[in-house]
């Protein structure tokens, strides 16, 4: 038996009710045995993460909501001396405040920053995945619950892994079998505007043709000029660009490691 | 709380914040006298099946389903750091140097400090306060600022109490409220299309799922559907714009910022500068016409004066063809997009979708965007199927059938104690008067019971317009056009029918009337008039005036114009008193609510409603009965559910244990025509309510009342700068002041409310924490203008023109368009140097006094200019010198600006 999330970043609307609710639910409220309270702010169990991608006027965001992973090999819990934080049998990691002595191993050790120093209790706190609920009832977490999109769900992962098609998680190398999944994580993207600068119009119906290596995408600007390749892996790409009535345009090393990359307002030179 | 972590007892309460309406409900679990817990509301599923109709939307082979729940904002779920913010006020003050037998020192309102002072003593202040002025000066010498958007409840509403009992006492001065977030929907386009009471289309029967199966785009025009519905307690929006998409609807977002919902749901931004909107506007319509790609006919039928249009268009009239080229140095959107615009709009079926308007729709001269808009849609035959204008909220608001297929089988309406918007008695005719506030006769015969507490009481004699208010209290008058400002909103008639009322734009009014005082006196029960209103300082400057002797606030926060206030009386929230709640938009269903009080009033704290009660009390006892009708507020509770309906099919008992009554769903809905549909196929038949029941592209009202007004001629046009405004960057002005200020509704506050709650101030885009540790409101830039003013992302910069300045968080991003600052309204007032210098961010302060253009009595609270750079560390040692007590004052490390700061023991 194992818990898990599953995030599908692709519906999350930055909203931040995940974000919000963990604190409505642990801030100021003493959770005993399962968490002490989290001080009003500072800590995020749950943290959404906001990333802006491209320049202006390409320019897309997603949202990334994180916590503890719940690791299937937590390096949380060789790092505690005290032996203060467990792995239930739902699959949940817990660090048990009366045992633990704020000695902070731990929060080195999570490869996902999840553990937070209660300065005031003197013990390191973290996403409990509302433990204290889930024995009292409640099927799901607050995160889970103030969803309004349902981008987050909670359960089995046996019965989630139905809809994990295409899942993966943060920092797989670090192989401690996490257990937030997440779908639709955008990849790199390359994008630009054709037009006509005499004219002064757009041009619709451009073959852009990209390549990397073998690997090669092709797309059609739309009208508005507009061509976008989504989804792209990081890497070194080039760019050709053939119209009707317009000399060829080639973009060459066209690099995504870094960031999207809006190529701006192309003008396309005119040909008989 | 118990072993098994369940709650000692839940409550219902409302977390919506747009009163009057109550609005989206959610669950309060509290033990210990403490709220633990914010939750959705879940419906009773089995129930809502069995009974109530759940409706669905059916397109494309896809539904979208009624939901199960109510989902909750941010708001409702951080509302704990509202109940216990450590800015609450939590008993009566006094202004430390404010002695109402003594020296008034109203030159030092926004600085002196607050001392405790007793319940007795607070209310006979201002008793006698009250009696004094009128003996003295009458009673229109008190102002009552009172109208709209605090906290949603109902038998004790955040506004309009004051009033109520001012009426008793004879009369008042009426802060009337202007048509905010409306502006240029009600000054301009009602004049194009009727479309009572604002000028927003209505009806706004059936169009989502109208637009579901025939919009191949949708603009979102300046509308943000991720920000301005939240504050209505409205998620719903979100996961129709996901549909949209996934039924293969393009959204196209048109405005100066990546805005939140263009962030996630654009498929296309096109950037345009703030309050240029119309110069695209025209390009556009310049397109169609040389290109002949608008729908003539329906123009022949459907349209007055569109010959007088073109020939602005085209240039005829003033020798300038509005060509994409023309539009481009205007409003930076390059000549190809907008001419890929026009040809896309042209070739596919379009809607428009607004969230009341934003920012697009709050400049200067505002009318002509929102005329434009119209006469846009209407060249691509408005009405037909898939071609409306949208509203993405408040789909209860002046509908008689609702945009989603929800309209409730019968409208429950939960009676308003108090009227903050109570019209002048003959100003306009009784059928046209806002009635939303009285018990109607169906409710009288249903709770007899509310007779005596609901007795007419008599009208204020005279009012201001909000937007005019500073200005009329410095110079002692005002003139305006406008009667009824805003109390026009009149209940509908059979099929939604309402009388027009645009004439009334053209009645010259003034302040004071013949005979009646001016204004000595002020007591608010919404102060915010610094922080979301026009002119900001001003509005300081006014309150500091030693014209004004008493200012009394009620208020639950020290927050905004509160701290300008001689005497302050705390109010408690929402949580903590019992009520009524009515859910008109929020979830699946209409429903209501029973309110019972989640915690104890905090501190000496009170409803609104007990606050004027106290003064009633001391007014003497006759004030005292006539105000309560000695009826408790549980009573309120009882008899306002009997007034509405619900009773004869939810008996008392059953509410009050199951707290809720869900309505079901009008079986009949569904084949009501969408949007204008019957003006589409027949505009003889089914006249709009302009006075030639047609589209007017020159409006036969500004021709007759007002044919030489330069700023809103007959004909919408762009208007460059004009004797109102001078806010272009075109304008002399923008040598010093080189970036046009944009200012939408935030998506971390509703207007004013909720700047105090601690964990969403912890999000990047709430505040921004500076070096000093200050948590500064966000300015956002472009990299490139930051660039060129060395600022960075993080840094203290100051936001300013002559009006003053405003320290603001720079937040560096590729969300806006260069040549930019975009600053939220609403962020609370830390005044430094009140009147000129602001720390808290309230941009407000500094946007522009002139109304939206010289005939149009609406505030210009966007779109203005200003210049940014950065705080050295000298200057800022230079103003805590000059202003040491300023900057001594304590800030919540969390809340920010906080009670403790203003206290002076």
């Amino acid at each position: 038996m194992s818990k898990a999330f599953l995030i599908d970043i692709a519906r999350c609307s930055g909203c931040h009710n995940c974000q919000i609710a963990c604190k409505d639910e642990h801030v100021g409220n003493d959770w005993s045995p399962y968490a002490k309270p989290q001080p009003i702010v500072g800590q995020f169990w749950m943290k959404v993460i906001e990333t802006v991608h491209g320049t202006i006027p390409k320019v897309k965001i997603h949202y990334t909501p994180t916590l503890c992973n719940h690791c299937d090999n937590p390096s949380c819990i060789p790092a505690c001396d005290v032996g203060a934080i467990y792995k239930r049998e739902d699959g949940l990691v817990i660090i048990d405040p009366a045992k633990c002595n704020g000695c902070k191993n731990c929060i080195s050790h999570c490869p996902y920053e999840a553990i937070y120093f209660g300065e005031d209790l003197n013990i390191a706190q973290k996403c409990t995945g509302c433990a204290h609920l889930l024995d009292n009832g409640r099927s799901v977490p607050r995160c889970v619950e103030v969803c309004p999109t349902g981008a987050i769900t909670f359960g089995e992962k046996s019965e989630l892994s139905k809809k994990m098609a295409g899942a993966v998680v943060l920092k797989p190398e670090t192989g401690l079998g996490p257990n937030v999944y997440y779908k639709n994580i955008p990849g790199r993207f390359i994008a630009g505007t054709v037009f006509d600068p005499v004219e002064e119009e757009i041009v619709e119906g451009a073959e852009c043709h990209l390549s990397c290596g073998p690997r090669v995408w092709n797309t059609l600007s739309d009208d508005f000029g507009d061509f976008w390749f989504k989804d792209l892996p990081e890497g070194e790409y080039d760019l050709t660009i053939k119209a009707k009535g317009f000399a060829l345009k080639l973009i060459e090393a066209i690099d995504t490691a870094a960031s999207d990359v809006n190529l701006g307002d192309i003008p396309l030179e005119k040909q008989d | 709380m118990s072993k098994d972590f369940k709650p000692e007892k839940s409550s219902l309460v409302s977390f919506s914040l747009m009163g009057p309406e109550s609005g989206a409900l959610c669950k309060v679990d509290c033990s210990d006298g403490r709220i633990t817990r914010i939750s959705p509301y879940e419906y009773d599923t089995e129930y809502t099946e069995a009974h109530c109709r759940p409706w669905k939307i059916e397109a494309r082979g896809k539904t979208f389903r009624a939901p199960k729940n109510i989902p909750l904002t941010h708001f409702g779920l951080g509302y704990k750091g509202r109940v216990y913010s450590p800015n609450r006020v939590l008993y009566p003050l006094k202004r430390v140097d404010w002695d109402p037998k003594g020296e008034r020192n109203p030159q030092n309102r926004g600085k002196s400090g607050y001392v405790r002072i007793s319940w007795d003593e607070a209310a006979q202040i201002c008793a006698d306060e009250l009696k004094r002025i009128k003996e003295t000066y009458g009673c229109e010498a008190v102002l009552c600022q009172s109208d709209m958007h605090g906290e949603g409840k109902h038998v004790a509403p955040s506004h309009g109490c004051p009033n109520r009992l001012l009426s008793l006492m004879g009369g008042y001065t009426l802060q009337m409220r202007n048509f905010d977030s409306w502006e240029g929907w009600v000054w301009g386009a009602k004049h194009v299309w009727g479309c009572e009471p604002v000028g927003e289309q209505t009806p706004q029967a059936n169009l989502i799922p109208d637009m579901a199966q025939h919009s191949d785009t949708l603009f979102f025009w300046g509308c943000d559907p991720e920000v301005t519905p939240l504050g209505f307690g409205m998620h719903m929006p979100t996961n129709l714009c996901y549909w949209f998409t996934e039924l293969g609807i393009k959204s196209i977002y048109v405005c100066p910022d990546l805005n939140y919902g263009a962030a996630i749901h654009a498929d296309k931004w096109i950037p345009v500068l703030p309050n240029t909107d119309a110069a695209m506007q025209l390009a556009i319509a310049y397109v169609w016409l040389t290109e002949n790609t608008y729908d003539k006919d329906y123009i022949d039928s459907h349209a007055y004066g569109f010959d007088k249009f073109v020939a602005y268009v085209m240039g005829e009239e003033d020798g300038v063809p509005k060509t994409p080229k023309w539009a481009s140095e205007k409003c930076g959107v390059p000549v190809y997009t907008i001419k890929a615009l026009a040809r896309h709009w042209a070739k596919k079926t379009v809607s428009i979708c607004h969230g009341n308007g934003g920012s697009y729709i709050r400049g200067p001269y505002s009318t002509e965007p929102a005329r434009l808009e119209i006469m846009l849609l209407a060249m691509q035959g408005l009405g037909r199927p898939g071609v409306h204008q949208t509203k993405m909220l408040e789909w209860n608001l002046w509908a008689q059938y609702y945009p989603v297929p929800y309209t409730p089988e019968f409208s429950p309406a939960v009676p308003h104690i108090a009227d903050p918007l109570h019209p002048v008695d003959g100003d306009v005719p009784d059928e046209i008067n806002m009635a939303r506030f009285r018990l109607s006769p169906v409710q009288e015969e249903r709770a007899p019971e509310l007779k005596k507490l609901f007795a007419p009481l008599p009208a204020p004699k005279q009012f201001i317009p909000r937007c005019l208010v500073h200005n009329a209290i410095l110079n002692g008058s005002a003139e305006w056009y406008g009667l009824q400002v805003f109390s026009t909103s009149q209940i509908p008639k059979e099929g939604n029918y309402r009388l027009a009322t645009s004439r009334f734009q053209f009645e010259k009014m003034v302040y004071p009337r013949p005979g009646l005082s001016k204004v000595h006196m002020i007591w608010s029960s919404s102060p915010c008039n610094v922080t979301c209103w026009n002119d900001g300082n001003r509005f300081i400057e006014a309150y500091r005036s030693p014209e004004i002797e008493t200012m009394v606030v009620q208020h639950p926060w020290m927050e905004n114009d509160t701290c300008f206030a001689d005497i302050i009386l705390p109010v408690c929230t929402k949580h903590e008193m019992n009520d009524i709640g009515n859910d008109m938009s929020s979830g699946a269903f209409v429903s209501i609510y029973k309110v019972d009080p989640c915690i104890e009033r905090r501190g000496e704290s009170l409803t609104d409603f007990d606050v004027c009660a106290k003064v009633a009390e001391k007014l003497g006892p006759e004030y005292y009965d006539a105000y309560t009708d000695n009826m408790s507020e549980e009573d309120r509770v009882r008899f306002f559910y009997k007034a509405t309906g619900c009773e004869e099919r939810m008996s008392w008992e059953e509410f009050s244990d199951k707290k809720v009554f869900v309505v079901p769903i009008d079986k009949d809905t569904k084949d009501i025509p969408a949007g204008l549909y019957n003006f589409y196929k027949d505009p003889k038949k089914h006249r709009l309510s302009t006075p030639t029941g047609l589209l007017e592209f020159s409006s036969t009202h500004i021709e007759q009342y007002m044919p030489d007004d330069p700023e809103r001629p007959p004909v919408p046009h762009w208007i460059e700068k004009g004797e109102m405004h001078d806010e272009r960057l075109s304008g002399e002005r923008a040598k010093k002041y080189p970036l046009l200020c944009m200012s939408n509704h935030g998506r971390w506050r509703v207007h004013a409310q909720c700047d105090d709650v601690p964990w969403t101030r912890e999000i990047g885009t709430m505040k921004v924490r500076a070096k000093d540790g200050y948590q500064y409101e966000p300015v956002w830039l472009n990299p490139k203008t930051a660039k060129e003013r060395g600022i960075e992302h993080g840094d203290i910069v100051k936001v300013f023109n002559e009006r003053g300045t405003v320290l603001c968080g720079a937040y560096v991003t590729e969300r806006l368009i260069p040549g930019v600052a975009y600053v939220d309204h609403g962020s609370r007032l830390d005044p430094i140097d009140p009147g000129k210098l602001d720390r808290g961010g309230a941009i407000n302060t500094i946007t522009p006094n002139s109304i939206t253009s010289k005939n149009a009595t609406g505030m210009a609270t966007s779109g203005f200019l200003v210049e940014v750079l950065k705080v050295t560390d000298e200057e800022m040692e230079q103003w805590k010198r000059d202003f040491p007590e300023a900057f001594s004052r304590k800030i919540d490390h969390a809340a920010g600006v906080c009670m403790a700061g203003w206290m002076k023991e």
